[in-house]
């Protein structure tokens, strides 16, 4: 502790010590002189006795100080000036680590944000997420992990497990503060959702229990982002109100600034109580109904209680629960089998801490994939800093020999390598953490979807993070640093003073492992680049099974403007008709369900064909305008399109005709002709098929361009559209087609906004974001660690080359050809990697199972992929090894003995 | 011909310092002239040892330090003992006077035999 403190008074405590050793000296040279001997004598003669001023005072310094630290300090200033001598190795030496460092600390960064950080709410372990698991037999609305309103208000009275439960739901809606309606994002949530999370207000007060209640007053709450960007911070806006699809709500508060939402990927404007969602959602009632899940539930255990107790003790209830549903008169009428499936449904609890987020489950597994990489990539960094240590280090080897003449023990001249390494990891480190923040932002540029609202997302470093880029360094350098540490001074004293080359082979044979080691990472990087490359250009080279030049696409959802259903759809029915008209527009379609978003409308169907059968499973559906098919450039096979007759309601749906898909006449017509066989909505004894099939379309995608799903077709108009997802072929540019179609729009309705607008294949690329990220970054990583190798196989044959120059002079002298010298060397290139092919093969068999679910119309263990990534490999190398080789067989013998 | 001289251990020359101050405080410069006295007589004592272990003696509290004004008037650095470092130096004197008793033994037992 005392030396801790020295330690920050050394200043004080040098300069008293030069006061004292100046009163002895003087006073001892003032008696030699009284004594009569010569100044300078006396001067001389003090000082030796005192035993050397330089020695005395390191001999206190280590008194007061602990000496590893002022050694430490020391080599660090060292090091810093030795680099600064040799500028290109630095140069390379923190290149390397700052790119390894760099990507893996944004990477963490980003796996942090998604994956791992809990929610800023009160005790975020204590919150689980609550879950059916089984067939639910309800309509889906939303993204996963789903259940009913009745559902959480039956869990809100198991206060044996916990201690609240709340419910949500997050929708677009359109927002207005009275004129100007605007789209956002909003999150219909149960009253207890603010309690349960321990959220506080900023300003007024949160919703409460009382709010969710039948009768209640409409109210809000703000989101305090939202609030500070589109209200200016206005401290009067409590009890301001606030129109959500033309309806008024009051604001009754702003939630506390760090909370925004428990979903990562997507921020709500404001948060409404479930009276509020017939509103919101027009034509949408679920809140009594069990047959319909659409929210999130999540509760808060009881202290003491772990997330596995409470799903064991929730099973009775749970099973109970479905008995009684059964017996209820809402309940479907479905097939036995289906029945059984629903009554052997479980209930699922599992821990929640940083609340549901649909981006989370898209892009977790892709973001440890990716950190696995980097991993990868920052060995490769570290390896490549050691073998450059280790030349560096072979060549001060006079130096070493030198000082551990002079006392130094081993330990003192490996910790000076060490320090040499953290020097350079320290340096890499602080630029990586600068680099860092720009390829996060390349990656979230990725990462951001479909989501109307912002999502939580930053690219800013924080703490963590950096204490983590802080450990990663240290490691990095301790790493790169131990090779050459604990090579040095290995050989013997004597040997490695003398003059000639008494060359430590010892270290080039660690110096070839390492490259070894380096080549079967770089293989790895390299087989994982090729895949995910591979299964990018199958993607796309796929396509859609549809033309997406040229086609734009646009949505309006009339309804949250405060249209009735029927005129809602004469709104769709005219707007379609004037786009249609427009001189830009070629062809014009709608369809009730938007394409390539990752959802669908999905429903079992019941089959009257030769016999009666039900699906068994979902199909797509969708409902669209006539012209569909021909506006994307979809094939229909066999049959007819629809045509206007088909607009004109019939039947109890309205819908009169169908047109499947040639995946539904595969899978349930064994290839035979389905045309004239009906169709109808869900599976059960009461359903009447009367829906005739009227044609058969080529098969395209519907919900992603790995779907290859059984679709059905209906006629949008004949049932009645309330929103509208318009297709549009256009001739010219999409920004001359957006502004026409405005115009369209505007004459229609002026006040109407656009949910989204864009061109179909913006919308394709953003579907393959998790792929192309991967491309991507497995790409870059892929030839960085060939840049790396090569270095690093180009390094440590120069090396062998220029320390075996002699002996290879002396073979040449007695006869032997330069071929022999060229492949003298290349011998030892093709060990190296023909070693680490051997070594990255296991590694690559194990590790491509880890990574099956990311690839598409490639196999982790395909043979072509690996031979062509070997290849690349293996002519790299070879050329790298191949400029050495040239030196060693050009050697002129009488330049290299002239050494002597 | 001058008198051999034998090297003492660092212990020793601990021992020493602290006895020194037993009567009162001093600077290193006295400290060093009296050693020079203790070795004229018998052992050599190597000077370039004193700085390191009086600062040595300081830092484990045996002795304290001021600045005073000195016999020339310079100001000068005075040690003095603690209490710690008499307890110390009593000690000290006990196991050197085991250490000798017991040697002394053995060469009175060596001699007889």
């Amino acid at each position: 502790m005392k030396r801790l403190l020295n330690w920050l008074r050394r200043g004080h405590l040098e300069r008293d010590l030069d006061r004292e050793l100046s009163y002895h000296i003087d006073r001892r040279v003032a008696d030699l002189l009284a004594s009569g001997v010569r100044e300078s004598e006396a001067r001389r003669r003090a000082v030796s006795e005192v035993g050397g001023l330089t020695q005395v005072r390191e001999e206190v310094r280590d008194v007061w100080l602990t000496r590893w630290l002022r050694d430490f300090v020391y080599d660090l200033r060292f090091s810093a000036r030795s680099f600064l001598r040799s500028p290109s190795f630095t140069v390379a030496v923190v290149l390397s680590l700052a790119l390894g460092i760099g990507s893996t600390t944004a990477i963490y960064s980003l796996v942090d944000q998604v994956v791992l950080r809990a929610l800023p709410v009160y005790e975020p372990e204590r919150l689980v997420l609550v879950d059916w698991k089984g067939d639910q037999v309800a309509d889906t609305r939303g993204s996963a992990n789903l259940m009913s309103y009745p559902i959480c208000r039956d869990l809100q009275m198991q206060d044996r497990f916990f201690t609240g439960v709340l419910c949500r739901h997050l929708t677009p809606a359109n927002l207005s503060f009275g004129a100007d309606p605007r789209q956002a994002t909003v999150e219909i949530v149960s009253g207890s959702y603010f309690a349960v999370l321990g959220v506080r207000p900023a300003l007024g007060r949160v919703l409460r229990a009382a709010d969710d209640q039948p009768g209640a007053n409409p109210v809000a709450v703000l989101e305090y982002g939202f609030w500070r960007t589109q209200l200016a911070s206005a401290p009067e806006v409590v009890g301001r109100k606030i129109w959500i699809n033309q309806q008024p709500v009051t604001v009754v508060g702003v939630a506390a600034e760090t909370f925004r939402g428990i979903d990562i990927g997507e921020v709500p404007a404001v948060w409404i109580p479930v009276t509020l969602t017939a509103q919101t959602i027009p034509g949408w009632s679920p809140l009594n109904n069990r047959r319909n899940r659409w929210m999130q539930v999540l509760g808060r255990l009881q202290p003491g209680v772990t997330a596995s107790q409470a799903q064991v003790g929730l099973q009775p209830w749970f099973k109970a629960m479905l008995e009684e549903d059964t017996r209820r008169e809402d309940f479907p009428r479905i097939t036995p089998e289906r029945r059984a499936r629903f009554l052997a449904s479980a209930i699922a609890i599992s821990p929640a801490p940083a609340g549901h987020s649909s981006l989370r489950l898209q892009f977790a597994k892709p973001l440890w994939v990716l950190l696995a990489a980097t991993a990868v990539l920052l060995s490769l960094a570290c390896l490549n800093v050691a073998g450059l240590f280790l030349a560096r280090g072979s060549a001060r080897e006079r130096e070493t020999r030198t000082r551990m003449a002079l006392g130094a023990s081993r330990a003192r001249v490996g910790r000076q390598f060490l320090a040499d390494s953290v020097f350079c990891a320290l340096l890499g480190g602080s630029l990586g953490v600068i680099v860092a923040p720009i390829v996060l932002q390349t990656l979230l540029s990725f990462l951001s979807g479909d989501a109307v609202g912002d999502n939580n997302l930053q690219s800013g470093v924080n703490s963590r993070v950096l204490l983590f880029t802080l450990l990663v360094s240290t490691a990095a350098g301790v790493l790169s640093g131990l090779a050459p540490a604990l090579q040095a001074g290995r050989d013997s004293l004597i040997s490695s003073l003398k003059e000639r080359g008494g060359t430590p082979f010892g270290g080039v044979r660690l110096r070839k492992a390492i490259i070894t080691v380096q080549i079967a990472f770089t293989l790895i990087l390299l087989v994982g680049a090729a895949l995910f490359v591979r299964t990018l250009s199958a993607l796309t080279g796929k396509g859609t099974g549809f033309s997406t030049t040229s086609l734009v696409s646009f949505g309006l959802t009339p309804s949250r403007n405060g249209y009735a259903p029927a005129d809602a759809s004469r709104l769709i029915r005219r707007i379609h008709d004037d786009v249609g008209a427009l001189r830009g527009t070629e062809s014009t379609a709608v369809a009730a369900m938007r394409l390539l978003t990752g959802g669908s409308w999905s429903n079992p169907l019941t089959i009257q064909a030769q016999e009666r059968f039900g699906t068994g499973r979902d199909v797509r559906l969708n409902a669209i305008s006539p012209a569909f098919f021909a506006t994307l450039g979809a094939r229909i096979v066999a049959g007819r399109d629809f045509e206007e007759r088909d607009s004109l309601p019939s039947g109890a749906t309205g819908w009169g005709a169908a047109i499947v898909n040639e995946a539904f006449v595969k899978r349930y017509f064994g290839g035979r002709s389905p045309l004239g066989a009906r169709i109808c909505l869900g599976e059960g004894p009461g359903r009447k098929p009367d829906i005739e099939i009227v044609g058969v379309v080529a098969n395209f995608n519907y919900s992603g361009l790995r779907d290859e799903s059984e679709q059905a077709y209906f006629p949008i108009f004949a049932g009645r559209p309330t929103a509208g997802h318009f297709y549009v072929r256009v001739r010219g540019t999409p920004e001359a087609a957006f502004q026409s179609i405005k115009g369209a729009l505007h004459a229609a309705d002026p006040s109407l906004p656009i949910t989204y607008f864009s061109t179909v294949e913006e919308q394709v690329n953003r579907s393959l974001n998790t792929e192309r990220m991967l491309a991507a970054v497995s790409g870059g990583f892929g030839m960085l660690a060939l840049l790396l190798s090569l270095v690093g196989v180009y390094g440590v044959m120069s090396f062998v080359v220029t320390h075996r120059t002699r002996e290879i002079g002396v073979r040449i002298a007695l006869g032997a050809s330069r071929s022999s010298a060229l492949w003298l060397v290349l011998r030892d290139a093709i060990v190296m990697i023909a070693a680490g092919t051997a070594i990255a093969l296991p590694c690559v068999w194990a590790l491509g199972r880890l990574v099956e679910s990311q690839l598409f119309g490639v196999r982790p263990t395909d043979p072509t992929t690996f031979t062509a990534a070997t290849l690349v490999l293996v002519l790299t190398g070879f050329g790298a090894a191949l400029i050495p080789a040239y030196r060693a067989s050009s050697i002129d013998p009488t330049e290299a003995l002239r050494f002597e | 011909m001058p008198s051999p001289r034998f090297p003492i251990p660092q212990g020793t020359l601990d021992m020493l310092i602290l006895q020194i101050l037993t009567l009162e405080p001093a600077h290193g410069y006295s400290i060093a002239q009296r050693l020079e006295q203790i070795s004229k007589a018998v052992v050599q004592v190597n000077q370039g040892s004193l700085y390191p272990a009086l600062h040595r003696l300081e830092q484990k509290g045996w002795l304290a330090a001021e600045w005073k004004p000195s016999e020339t008037g310079r100001e000068a650095k005075f040690y003095s003992l603690t209490r710690a470092g008499r307890k110390q130096l009593a000690i000290e004197k006990e196991s050197w006077a085991r250490l000798t008793g017991a040697v002394q033994l053995i060469f009175n037992e060596g001699g007889r035999s």
